[in-house]
């Protein structure tokens, strides 16, 4: 149980320090990149509504 | 006197210009022999055994009129591999962590987790081939499993980065045993040089079959895996920017490479089993047999070497990107005790997808599918990013891409973007192409 909760434990503070290291993007925001952005976003929004979609209907 | 004086001179200034110029080839050529191997691997690897599957099905279902779209894909993939040794060379990192430092760690998280679990799914592909082909010889599935993990331990345990390479180069050679198969069943080199050279549809026209067939085609030239794969190994491998144009030559030959296996087993299977219905490989390999005893074990033989090969690359893949995000040792070139995480990530991920293929019952047939949905939500992120990475001034410097290049590149990726998304999305929804 120890050994988990130390594996646990140094999994989450691992996390944390990389979102720390890699908070800021350090690619160029122009508005290129930007839109590319969200459309990505919408892409993957998008896909997976459907794969949720047909994951509820399957199940029906 | 006063003639050959000149004459002498000038003799030896050709001889002096031609040894000079055999010199410079001959460096030249011994650099590239050292630096070659990350192109060569992933792209011959590109065939696995998914894609062996689906060449094997194009071949009996179409004959040889898509070889012509077989080698439109050739260029495709060498446009987008060789992007990804640009920007290992330069950056000196991995695919993983050039997308977290560059977009923070909300895309970094999405694609690291979206690789590990697409990864994971492609590995068991490549376990259902390997068992399935070494069933043809009546080895039961729990020893391919076992001597699959072996022979993959092994060959990262040697702790060097240029064995385990030569040692994957070994496996790329046999993938080529394809093309002594097309030799020996006799096709037809008049109609080979036809569909090969005049883009046309086949007999039936344009139909749902067809276009689900050429995204398949699509699908499997370019994986996700492949661009994590090859830029983290250009970086393990310690390759310069000068390197890059060996690089690009090296990706160069490996796209000539896969190109010709898949052609080669096209034919094959379109002169032994034409219009025969045929779901994979392994049973391709079974209906040959009675024909054709040694090109139906080349068959299988050659579904086995793919899916070592994919197998040891995409497990590979995935260990790179989590040891570059956590910081942790992730070289070939490290002992075990080095890069304990590295290995030990490695080792998870092999055994897992192993004993899935040994669970009785397990849903292989979902999870092949289950792979092509995911690989949709990866590989547009995947592109896109290298597109952008690609264009930034301050990660590429001199080596951004030009405006020809993006021209190229960016409409590939839109082309790939639209196909694997239609691809994927109609393996949610079968009956959206009817």
């Amino acid at each position: 149980m120890n050994v988990l909760a130390f594996v646990f434990k140094s999994l989450v503070t691992g996390v944390r320090t990389i979102n720390r290291k890699y908070a800021t993007p350090q690619i160029e925001m122009t508005l290129f990149v930007k839109v590319c952005l969200l459309t990505l976003r919408l892409y993957l929004f998008l896909l997976v509504g459907l794969m949720a979609y047909k994951f509820t209907v399957s199940l029906k | 006197m006063t003639q050959t004086g000149p004459i002498s001179a000038g003799k030896l200034n050709i001889f002096a210009r031609l040894f000079y110029q055999f010199r410079r080839s001959a460096k030249a050529l011994r650099i590239f022999a050292v630096i070659a191997g990350p192109g060569i691997i992933v792209m011959v690897a590109d065939n696995d055994a998914g894609g062996i599957t689906t060449y094997t099905v194009t071949g009996a279902k179409y004959g040889n009129h898509l070889l012509w779209f077989l080698i439109l894909l050739g260029p495709v993939a060498y446009f987008v591999r060789e992007m990804t040794v640009r920007l290992g060379a330069v950056t000196k990192r991995g695919h993983a962590e050039a997308i977290f430092s560059a977009f923070g760690s909300f895309w970094g998280w999405f694609s690291l987790l979206d690789l590990v679990l697409t990864d994971w799914l492609t590995m068991i592909t490549e376990f259902i081939g390997m068992t399935a082909a070494m069933s043809i010889f009546g080895v039961p599935a729990w020893i391919t499993v076992i001597g699959c993990w072996l022979v993959m331990g092994a060959m990262i345990l040697t702790g060097r980065y240029w064995t385990w390479e030569k040692l994957a180069l070994v496996f790329c050679v046999g993938n080529l045993i394809y093309i002594p198969a097309a030799f020996m069943v006799q096709p037809s080199l008049p109609d080979i040089v036809r569909n090969s050279l005049v883009p046309h549809f086949p007999p039936g026209g344009f139909t749902n079959d067809l276009f689900f067939l050429l995204m398949a085609n699509i699908g499997t030239t370019i994986a996700p895996w492949m661009l994590f794969f090859q830029q983290s190994s250009v970086v393990d491998k310690g390759m310069q920017e000068k390197d890059i144009s060996f690089g690009q030559w090296d990706t160069a030959i490996g796209s000539f490479l896969t190109v010709i296996v898949a052609t080669f087993l096209i034919i094959v299977c379109a002169k032994l089993l034409p219009g025969k219905p045929v779901e994979s490989a392994a049973e391709a390999a079974i209906q040959i047999m009675p024909m054709n005893k040694y090109v139906g074990m080349i068959i299988a033989l050659g579904l086995f070497d793919a899916g070592l090969l994919g197998a040891i690359c995409i497990s590979l893949a995935s260990s790179w990107a989590f040891g570059e995000v956590f910081g942790w040792a992730h070289s070939l070139n490290q002992k075990i005790q080095e890069a304990p995480w590295f290995y030990a990530y490695y080792f998870f991920d092999l055994v897992l997808a192993g004993t899935v293929v040994l669970i009785p019952k397990a849903p292989l047939v979902l999870i092949t599918l289950f792979v092509q949905v995911i690989a949709t939500t990866l590989l547009p992120t995947a592109l896109v990013f290298l597109i952008l990475l690609l264009n930034d001034q301050q990660t590429m410097g001199k080596y951004v891409n030009t405006t020809w290049q993006n021209i190229a590149n960016i409409s590939i990726v839109i082309v790939i973007i639209v196909v694997s998304t239609i691809y994927g999305v109609s393996t949610l929804f079968p009956n959206l192409l009817q």
